[in-house]
């Protein structure tokens, strides 16, 4: 196959990859979220309809980071060799919040040391999240050291947390009532707040003072999507303000949502062509084109399928949380 | 590349390996079982069906806990600690494990929630039909896992191409020579697993007459597969045996303890038991039967099984012992697990399904007690066999372990290694005290099933009356 198709089925699968990420981090996005969200509660009914509220998806939803991974690995290799190395201690840090807040979620059922599981369980997600966002922000650097690319860092790991808070936020508002939605309708509206703060700071220093901002932002054309998503972001931000206020109850999270695809188109434009600004590009990283279009055939393929019974599955438990017993019960 | 970060990378794929295995391998067994009990409850309407899939998908749900947690760093391992290996192979490897991500993954986690906690909210046939996705999840997962494992003992349908290897034939490198082997006889291990559990803690119940009725009825379920699982499990070792031979001579070589290839026209000889010393080059003793090794080898009597000297020292397989006796303790509890089905089949021979003769078989009962552990020290022994087998090669005969290992500090890998080690002392300690509460708690036989509820199901909506203001 010649050079064109090749560089179209690399853009593909960076395309397809990055469709992946969204459904992950909008997806376990939430279920940490509430995960984090429930370290501020301190009667255990409480935690009960809140990790109720996700305990039929969040299994599902965090698989999307793992169908992700083998994506990467497969389109990728590369890419995934260079990133996993390179990111060894976020992600070590992330596998571990992640298996601490997995096996809590079941064994926070056993009576004695409940309330110990149920904190092991919140900051196993909030783990995750500052995970995330490190390796995000590691990522936007270039993977570079430096003290002003380590407050850059610290910027968006706290920003992934309060995105993530915003998430679990205005889920449980979706999926729980009295007292707990009631209070969850003000961590949506404190936690949109931050999320934004930390998105303009990003954003701002991104301009000012990284590769990113000087070569990619200035090409022709860019400028002017970025400024579309952030009028788009704003529209977003707005609505979940609007919504929350009105007191709906699925339009917070729908706000919500539509803020981080947003967000994260505007973070693919702003890679695009490289995975590692400067360092890494696309095309350099991806398989040939053979292992491409075997894996379009077996991944694509697959793929409306996955997304058909993953929202089978929200159908089934769809409504609000009135409680009811955990899994074998 | 400094040893002692591929000596602890080495050493933590090692732990995290042996850990996770330990849990998919029961679920994908304990899932198909619940298919069969879940598909009689239909057929009969037998309401004790009803409650052995309520009690069993209890320890299914604690062991599907710790199998998914534990199986997440390998996902990630392979680039962390072996970025050699996947730059060098992420072509085919990266690509089956993410069609094992896609095909097998979320097909399991798209499911296990209706399974575990959508009973009364879904038709009988719908939560049946969820089960089966979950065991078809976990079990593609076995397939793939085993597609990608056997390609690095025997490489197929690939060419090397700037240092990186590149696939020119799918079908050969998916099946190629030791797939259908690796693929079948890890499925049935996990099916002899499964098996062995549910058999195991019935008789336990049924040795202290506890509830002896409902544990009965698992105990002969479990038993009845085994008779047919046990001996075709032995057929298919067996068969994997002389693939081994034929396309990993010194990976055989070194589980037989074997030094010298056998000369035209004779059979090579067979230790049952041996010290091989690798240092030496030579067993320090053995227990040999002249001519054996030909016949379990080649299934010929004087076929030709070449011996460890042919390779030069670097090639061969290290820590050779380990190999030997792992093997035989594999080999060995396959054979008592056989012997242990059909004896126990036979003395029941003649009871027409009787309660009284089954709980009178007293030390036959605790037999399949003490099973319990050993279908995991088997696979366990199994997997030592196959990957410290294939070693110096991570890719048998292409890329070795050495090439493979990642540039990262040891310092972080010890770290890992000891985070690792610290959850899975947790994990496991939490996870033997909720099992043993779980079965000292036993079967609800008074629980009913939810009533049958319409496709719809039974949505639990209440739109409370809107509030505005923050």
């Amino acid at each position: 196959m010649d050079s064109s198709t090749h560089l179209l089925l690399a853009y593909i699968w960076f395309g397809l990859l990055g469709l992946m990420l969204v459904f992950y981090v909008v997806t376990d996005g939430f279920d940490l979220g509430v995960g984090i969200l429930s370290l501020l509660r301190s009667q255990r009914t409480d935690r009960d309809v809140m990790v109720q509220s996700i305990g039929h998806v969040w299994d599902a939803n965090e698989t999307w980071l793992v169908v992700l991974g083998g994506g990467l690995f497969g389109a990728f290799p590369i890419a995934y060799a260079q990133l996993m190395q390179d990111l060894y201690l976020p992600v070590m840090a992330l596998i571990a919040g992640l298996i601490m807040r997995g096996a809590t979620i079941e064994f926070r059922h056993s009576a004695e040391h409940a309330p110990l599981w149920d904190k092991v369980f919140g900051i196993g997600s909030l783990i995750a999240a500052l995970a995330q966002g490190v390796v995000l922000g590691k990522v936007i650097t270039g993977l570079v050291p430096g003290e002003l690319n380590t407050a850059f860092i610290v910027v968006a790991a706290i920003g992934v947390v309060a995105g993530y808070a915003l998430l679990g936020a205005t889920y449980l508002v979706k999926k729980t009532v009295g007292m707990i939605e009631q209070w969850a309708r003000r961590m949506a509206l404190l936690s949109a707040i931050l999320t934004v703060a930390a998105a303009v700071l990003l954003t701002a220093a991104t301009w000012f003072f990284s590769g990113v901002g000087l070569d990619r932002w200035s090409q022709p054309g860019v400028m002017r999507v970025l400024i579309a998503l952030g009028l788009a972001a704003a529209l977003a931000f707005a609505f979940i303000m609007t919504s929350l206020y009105l007191g709906a109850t699925h339009g917070p999270f729908r706000g919500a949502v539509a803020l981080f695809i947003v967000s994260f188109v505007g973070l693919a434009v702003s890679l695009f062509p490289d995975f590692v600004p400067g360092k890494l590009g696309i095309v350099e990283a991806a398989s040939d084109s053979r292992t491409l279009v075997f894996m379009l055939a077996g991944i694509g393929l697959i793929f409306p399928v996955m997304i058909g019974y993953n929202l089978y599955q929200y159908y089934i438990f769809r409504g609000k949380v009135v409680g009811e017993a955990h899994a074998g019960d | 590349m400094p040893d002692h970060v591929l000596d602890l990378s080495r050493a933590q794929f090692a732990m995290t390996a042996v850990f996770h295995i330990l849990w998919p391998i029961l679920t994908i067994s304990l899932s198909a079982f619940l298919v069969l009990i879940e598909a009689l409850w239909i057929k009969t309407g037998d309401v004790m069906y009803y409650r052995h899939a309520r009690f069993w998908s209890k320890l299914l749900a604690l062991n599907f806990a710790v199998g998914v947690v534990s199986g997440i760093p390998m996902e990630f391992q392979f680039g962390t600690s072996w970025a050699g290996f996947s730059r060098y192979s992420g072509q085919f490897i990266g690509n089956i494990l993410g069609f094992e991500g896609a095909m097998a993954f979320m097909l399991e986690a798209g499911f296990i929630g209706v399974m575990l906690l959508g009973w009364g909210r879904v038709p009988r046939r719908v939560h049946l039909f969820a089960t089966a996705m979950v065991t078809l999840g976990s079990s593609i997962s076995a397939f793939w896992i085993m597609v990608a494992n056997s390609w690095m003992q025997t490489p197929a349908g690939y060419a090397v191409v700037n240092g990186k290897i590149e696939v020119t034939d799918y079908a050969a490198a998916i099946f190629n020579p030791d797939m259908v082997w690796g693929v079948s006889h890890m499925w049935v291990a996990a099916i002899e697993t499964g098996m062995f559990v549910i058999a195991g803690i019935s008789a336990w119940n049924l040795f202290r007459k506890r509830q002896p009725e409902f544990f009965a009825r698992s105990f002969k379920i479990a038993l009845t597969v085994l008779v047919f699982v046990a001996p075709l499990q032995i057929w298919l070792g067996d068969s994997s045996g002389v693939s081994v031979f034929e396309t990993q001579p010194a990976k055989g070589a070194a589980i037989e303890g074997h030094w010298h290839t056998n000369p035209p026209g004779t059979g090579a000889s067979w230790s049952l038991l041996a010290w091989p010393d690798r240092k030496a080059q030579r067993n320090d003793w053995s227990l040999e039967i002249p001519g054996m090794l030909s016949v379990l080898g080649t299934h010929s009597l004087h076929g030709h099984v070449t011996g460890l000297t042919d390779f030069k020292p670097e090639d061969q397989p290290p820590m050779i012992p380990l190999l030997y006796y792992a093997f035989r303790v594999m080999a060995g509890i396959g054979f008592a697990f056989m012997l242990l089905a059909f004896w126990t089949a036979y003395a029941l021979r003649k009871t027409r399904g009787s309660l009284d003769a089954l709980l009178a078989q007293r030390k036959l009962l605790l037999a399949w007690v003490l099973c319990i552990p050993l279908p995991y020290v088997a696979v366990e022994a199994g997997w030592i066999v196959r990957e410290v087998g294939r070693q110096p090669w991570v890719v048998y005969g292409l890329l070795r372990t050495n090439q493979a290992v990642s540039s990262v500090a040891a310092t972080s890998v010890s770290l890992s290694m000891a985070m690792f080690f610290a959850f899975y002392v947790v994990l496991l300690v939490t996870f033997f005290v909720l099992a043993r509460r779980w079965l000292r708690k036993g079967p609800d036989l008074t629980s009913l099933p939810p009533a049958n509820v319409t496709a719809r199901g039974a949505s639990a909506t209440t739109t409370p009356p809107p509030t505005s203001g923050y």
